[in-house]
């Protein structure tokens, strides 16, 4: 049985800030990083650009060893997590070896969510994209393919969709929701994202579903879709969405909702047992309740929050809140989109459309949502005026007409 | 130790928005400004948005790509264009709009301090950018030795006590240090009943003597030969400009080499707070307190280095811990002043228990009394004359400074006119002994 | 080669702190006193002596320049006078208590008020509680002998105090007289090294705290205070024999031999004593020779080392006489008779049975005292002896 004091699982956003976040506080506690990759760190937000041959594996590595070292964390890989025993305070790992911790901090983050279609069973073949070898496989695949079918027009499935596009791929798109990217942009937004699609020649199958997906001859496969229709592919990726990787603390007592669930402090349920990241239930800042946002900036935050809990920092203060905010770039444009952008019936809505189109979202006065396409704002500026609820009213007219400048004007005038 | 780095420092109230710090950066960087102005909350005010180089740079933990990370020795958060994919997180990790899209490229950009010399306030006409290197200064003297015991039993935020430790980290051990009685041998730096507080020779002079006792020490050190030793004070303003006078004069006159600093906190902090001759008109001290029939001190203070550039010193500066590489840099020459002639460091010093502020703001005091031109920045020497080390052109409002601190809570509008009054004077008067254009306004 | 030159009191003086080579001389100038100062940069200026001249801006920062100076490792010399040495007080004050073996010649004067720039003991007197040596000169030949021993005395290691040499003003500054200087290489010899800041220094090869806070009502101040105030006593009571051992010394190297802390004139059958103390001895000791021509059995004590106070030799010299004369040139107020009665009549206490005593006050504000002066004082003396008390003191030039 091996032993340390801080044990993380995993090894992406959250793992990583949280081990920083520890260093800080406590220099010489012992630390230890398990995952079930056989890479170093990296992070799967990278992967579309893995794909589409811009950044190179080894050049997508966030830490290497000398990192490790420096920071006295042992990092493992090829470790996979199967069970939590949270009374003998040890995580057993699917080779058989297990670890005993003081401090254990569950960042699995999140995998492909495969929907309950025949045919996605296994015995048809197709792709994911979270992990570095899902890349390469995806990147090998590309190369032989001509058609592709991507399920799901989310972040994942629309950067997949784009690279093998300008692969030279016919791809086409199935949404079962009528937009994609569903939550983050509203449908004038979505409307722009899917035209551009459109034109450089992805067909969209908006408001479908797929029922099943067969392969006769075991290569090439056929998508059928609930109108009836079928859609002829060598190449199938699967992104229907994410799930946080929980199943192997079932049983272990740790309350799982749809992910673990955690405090502000992102404790769970069971002492000295934290979880943040994709894997982690935490407060939504904008409807208090426990919500998954999977996104790097909540990984990050996270994280950091966790690791400070665990070493014991007292300049700890508790989770805001997870806000959602997406940075979308397609065929070189920009979307981005951060809080409740997307949502009707809860603000005052202003649309501005031009060359690019804005949406910001006010309620009492405060700013609770803004997205935009083809006009870039600053995401982070936008962010700190929601989560410090800061009043707008004294300079709405400032706000809405030129939000840039006002947004500056506010953080310079605030915090020198 | 920790880290600091130099950086970009902006001062609002001297912003005109006049652009050529933005034109300067395009220009430099061949692309979109780096730095931004915008308008401020009123009419003629402006605030900024650039990169702060964060310690803990939320725009490199987003990024997915290790294309973002704070250079070590610089402290500059540097972007890798190679490594960038063009995702955009880093512009979520922003609060300040310090990283933002360049609609030259689409691609980020950010400031990256012109490796040390940033085109920006090189370009700026009115001061409010300024390149502050303090962080070289604490690096550079960060991890030398602490030449007084830990446990100095200063009041909490003691600004002397900065300027103690800060001043004799850097002259060092070959140093013969007189701490006249008041706040900075009070603390403990001269020890007590037997055991010493302080790793240089260093001693109790007479309230009244300590620059006449220094001369005496440098003259049979140079006489002997030793003439490297550092034979200084770190005197307070009462035993300097008051009792202590006789003797800083004489020695001034006389051009002994010693180099006395006055560390100036308005007062006679350690035995209880009462008025100095160098504390300023309408403050409250104990001995000049605020009730019915009084309101504070009526007299102005004495301009203590003014004085001293009667003498004719070799050296003569002003210096404040919110400037801390114009302090440093004239500890360097003042030191080098003292072999040469008598050298005099004043060095203005809130206290934050005798001026009723809380120790967190000490520094901000500092600060603001030197932006508000009570007071000045300044140095002297007899081939130069007296110039300014930090332009007095568009102070803030006296009212600002003076609201920060307790001492002054009772102030009406009449002293209050008083104050700024004189400060214009003086001020008006340094332009003319510096011989420098009052700025048009 | 010793050689002889006729000078005055205050250029013996300076002779005497030349020869001894101090370091480090710090002047400020005051009526009497200001000609030795001129003298000495004088001598500096002519190369005749090597030494810093720091010509400062009062005597509060004569003492510290100097203060600095000794710690620092200088051999230290000043003179000063009555508003002078006021004026000194403070670094004056500390210099014992830092145990600063420095010697100051004090050209004693009349203080103000009323408004006075002539002779008399006043100052002295005024500060014989401080800590310093205090020694008092007959002649010009003995204060330019004494200013060396002053220094032997203040840098022996069981003593380090600073000394005043005092001589008085008018009558001996500016009285001029024969004087041997002693052979530079003859006082070297005697001085020795010099050692002054092997306790105390400020000297980065060895840094230490000059004077830290010492006392308050707990923890380990009071006592290490009581330690220093006692050190301070046992250097002034070890100082009664260094002064003897120094001034024997002396007098094998020079052949002049003065007493080193009372002079017995005549005492040996002497039945009536006067007690004096300075110049004005001279004049004490011819009407005692005519007293004696009258057949009274006079006699006399000098006093050369006030401070510290030679208590034993005081009482066995006055042991056996009948009634004692003691003629001050100050005032204690107070006990308002002269100060150096004050100390006889201490002194005596210690003897078994009371010798009458009388005070007599003479020569204020650079007035002489005279020897006859002095028959007056000795016929009133007779008669204490006879019987006849005497509460209040004579002033000697009441009536003059
Ligand atoms: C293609 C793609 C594009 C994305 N684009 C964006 C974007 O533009 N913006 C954005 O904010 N977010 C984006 N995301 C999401 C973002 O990458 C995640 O939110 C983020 O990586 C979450 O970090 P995490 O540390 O919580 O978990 P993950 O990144 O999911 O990492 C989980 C870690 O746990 C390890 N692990 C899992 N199970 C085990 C086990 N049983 N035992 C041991 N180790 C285990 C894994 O190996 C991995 O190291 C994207 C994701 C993908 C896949």
């Amino acid at each position: 049985m091996m032993e340390t004091k801080y044990l993380i699982i995993g090894s992406s956003h959250a793992a990583l800030e949280a081990l920083r976040a520890i260093r800080q506080a406590d220099r010489d506690g012992s630390m230890t990083m398990l995952t079930r990759d056989g890479h170093m760190p990296y992070s799967p937000t990278i992967l579309p650009y893995v794909v589409s041959g811009r950044s190179a594996p080894d050049r997508a590595i966030l830490r290497d060893e000398t990192f490790f070292a420096a920071n006295g964390c042992a990092f493992v890989g090829n470790a996979t997590a199967v069970g939590l025993d949270a009374k003998g305070k040890t995580v057993a790992l699917a080779d058989g070896r297990s670890w005993r911790y003081d401090k254990l901090l569950i960042a699995t983050g999140a995998a492909p969510a495969i929907p309950p279609v025949p045919g996605l069973d296994g015995s048809v073949p197709f792709h994911v994209l979270r992990s570095l070898d899902d890349a390469m496989s995806l990147r090998n695949a590309m190369g032989a393919a001509r058609r592709a079918v991507v399920l799901g027009g989310g972040l994942v499935g629309l950067h997949a969709a784009e690279n093998l596009a300008e692969a030279g791929l016919a791809v086409s798109v199935v949404e079962m929701r009528p937009h994609v990217l569903p939550g983050y942009f509203d449908a004038k937004a979505s409307g722009r994202i899917e035209a551009a699609f459109t034109e450089h020649g992805v067909k969209l199958f908006l408001g479908r579903t797929v029922v099943a997906v067969d392969a006769p001859d075991g290569r090439s496969c056929t998508v059928r879709l609930d109108d009836g229709g079928a859609i002829e592919a060598d190449l199938l990726l699967v992104a229907t969405g994410v799930k946080p990787v929980a199943d192997w603390l079932s049983g272990s007592g740790v309350a799982v909702d749809r992910g673990v669930l955690v405090d502000d402090t992102m404790r769970t349920n069971l002492p000295d047992v934290w979880a943040a990241g994709d894997v982690a239930q935490a407060k939504d800042f904008h409807s208090g309740t426990q919500a998954l946002i999977g996104i790097i900036p909540t990984a990050v935050e996270q994280g950091r929050l966790a690791g400070m809990d665990m070493a014991g920092d007292s300049y700890l203060k508790p989770y805001a809140g997870g806000v959602p905010i997406n940075t979308y770039r397609f065929f070189g444009r920009v979307a981005l989109s951060i809080g409740q952008a997307a949502a009707d019936g809860c603000g005052e809505v202003a649309e501005q459309e031009g060359g690019g189109y804005r949406r910001v979202v006010l309620a009492d006065g405060r700013l609770v949502g803004y997205a935009s396409v083809d006009e870039p704002f600053d995401v982070g500026i936008m962010g700190e005026l929601i989560r410090r609820r800061v009043d707008l009213s004294g300079c709405k007219e400032d706000f809405l007409s030129r939000p840039l400048e006002t947004g500056r004007r506010l953080m310079s005038e605030g915090w020198r | 130790m920790g880290t600091a780095f130099d950086t970009i420092a902006f001062k609002a109230s001297a912003c005109d928005g006049c652009g050529k710090c933005m034109t300067a950066c395009a220009e430099a960087k061949q692309g979109a400004s780096r730095i931004s102005i915008v308008s401020g909350a009123g009419e003629g005010r402006f605030e900024l948005s650039l990169c702060r180089q964060c310690g803990d740079p939320k725009c490199a933990m987003v990024c997915p790509a290790g294309a973002l990370a704070k250079d070590e020795a610089s402290g500059v958060i540097r972007w890798d264009a190679n490594q960038c994919v063009d995702c955009l997180l880093c512009t979520a990790g922003c609060s300040f709009g310090g990283i933002s899209v360049d609609s030259h490229t689409a691609r980020v950009a950010k400031c990256d301090q012109c490796d040390g010399d940033p085109a920006c306030v090189k370009a700026c006409p009115t001061g409010a950018l300024e390149w502050v290197t303090a962080g070289s200064v604490f690096k550079k003297y960060g991890d030398r030795e602490d030449m007084f015991v830990p446990g100095l039993s200063g009041c909490q935020g003691c600004n002397s006590e900065l300027i103690m430790r800060h001043a004799m980290r850097k002259i060092g051990r070959n140093a013969v240090l007189a701490t006249p009685p008041g706040c900075i041998p009070g603390m403990g730096s001269v020890g007590y009943n037997g055991k010493t507080g302080t790793k240089v020779p260093v001693f109790h002079p007479l309230l009244t003597n300590t620059a006449s006792m220094l001369a005496g020490i440098r003259r049979y050190y140079d006489r002997i030969g030793r003439k490297d030793i550092v034979v200084m004070a770190l005197a307070g303003d009462g035993g300097t400009s008051d009792c202590g006078f006789h003797a800083v004069s004489g020695a001034a006159e006389r051009g002994e080499k010693v180099l006395y600093v006055c560390v100036d906190n308005e007062g006679y902090m350690n035995t209880g707070m009462q008025r100095s001759s160098t504390t300023p008109f309408g403050s409250w001290t104990s001995t000049t307190p605020v009730g019915e029939h009084m309101r504070g001190k009526t007299q102005d203070a004495k301009n203590l280095p003014l004085i001293m550039v009667a003498h004719k010193c070799a050296y003569v500066a002003t210096a404040s811990t919110g400037y801390m590489e114009d302090l440093y840099a004239k500890l360097d020459k003042a030191v080098e002043a003292s072999f040469r002639g008598f050298s005099y460091l004043h060095i203005y010093s809130p206290c934050p228990t005798g001026w009723r502020i809380p120790s967190s703001k000490v520094i901000e005091a500092c600060r603001m009394s030197v932006d508000s031109n009570f007071v000045t920045l300044w140095e002297y020497t007899r081939e130069g004359g007296l110039r300014f080390t930090r332009s007095p052109d568009r102070p803030i409002p006296i009212r600002d400074y003076v609201k920060l601190l307790g001492k002054y809570r009772h102030l009406d509008e009449a002293q209050l006119d008083h104050i700024q009054a004189r400060v214009d004077e003086q001020v008006a008067l340094l332009r003319m002994m510096a011989a420098e254009p009052v700025a048009a306004e | 080669m010793s050689k002889v030159v006729v000078i005055d009191g205050n250029e013996a003086a300076a002779w005497g702190a030349a020869l001894s080579r101090p370091d480090m001389v710090a002047v400020y100038p005051i009526t009497p006193q200001s000609s030795l100062v001129e003298y000495l940069a004088k001598f500096i200026a002519d190369g005749r002596m090597d030494a810093d001249l720091m010509d400062v801006e009062g005597e509060h920062s004569v003492l510290s320049v100097l203060h600095g100076a000794c710690l620092a490792g200088a051999r230290t010399y000043s003179a000063t006078s009555a508003q002078g040495l006021a004026y000194m007080f403070e670094p004056y004050f500390r210099t014992p208590g830092l145990r600063l073996p420095m010697v100051v010649s004090l050209v004693n004067r009349d203080s103000v008020s009323p408004t006075c720039v002539w002779g008399g003991q006043q100052d002295a007197m005024t500060v014989k509680e401080v800590g310093w040596i205090h020694m008092f000169c007959e002649n010009q030949q003995e204060i330019c002998d004494t200013i060396p021993i002053a220094y032997k005395v203040a840098e022996h290691p069981e003593v380090m105090l600073p000394v005043n040499v005092n001589h008085d003003g008018n009558y001996l500054s500016y009285g001029v007289a024969k004087v041997e200087l002693p052979d530079q290489a003859v006082v070297d010899s005697f001085l020795g090294e010099k050692n002054v800041n092997w306790h105390a220094c400020l000297d980065p090869e060895r840094p230490m705290a000059v004077d830290p806070l010492t006392g308050g009502a707990t923890g380990a101040g009071p006592a290490t205070f009581v330690r220093y105030r006692k050190g301070l006593c046992s250097g002034m009571r070890a100082a009664l024999d260094v002064i003897v051992e120094a001034h024997a010394d002396w007098g094998r190297r020079t052949g002049r031999h003065w007493s080193p802390l009372i002079e017995k004139y005549r005492m040996e059958d002497a039945e009536v004593a006067l007690v004096t103390i300075g110049s004005m001895s001279g004049a004490a000791k011819d009407a005692v020779d005519e007293a004696r021509l009258d057949g009274r059995r006079l006699g006399l004590v000098k006093i050369k080392t006030f401070r510290p106070f030679p208590v034993v030799q005081v009482a066995q010299a006055l042991s056996k006489v009948r009634a004692i004369g003691v003629v001050d040139r100050a005032v204690n107020f107070g006990w308002n008779c002269g100060p150096v009665f004050q100390e006889v009549l201490a002194a005596l206490y210690h003897l078994p049975l009371r010798v009458p005593a009388m005070s007599f006050i003479g020569g204020l504000a650079g007035a002489d005292i005279t020897v006859e002066h002095f028959s007056q004082a000795i016929d009133r003396t007779l008669r204490l002896a006879a019987g006849e008390l005497a509460v209040e003191p004579v002033w000697l030039n009441e009536n003059d």
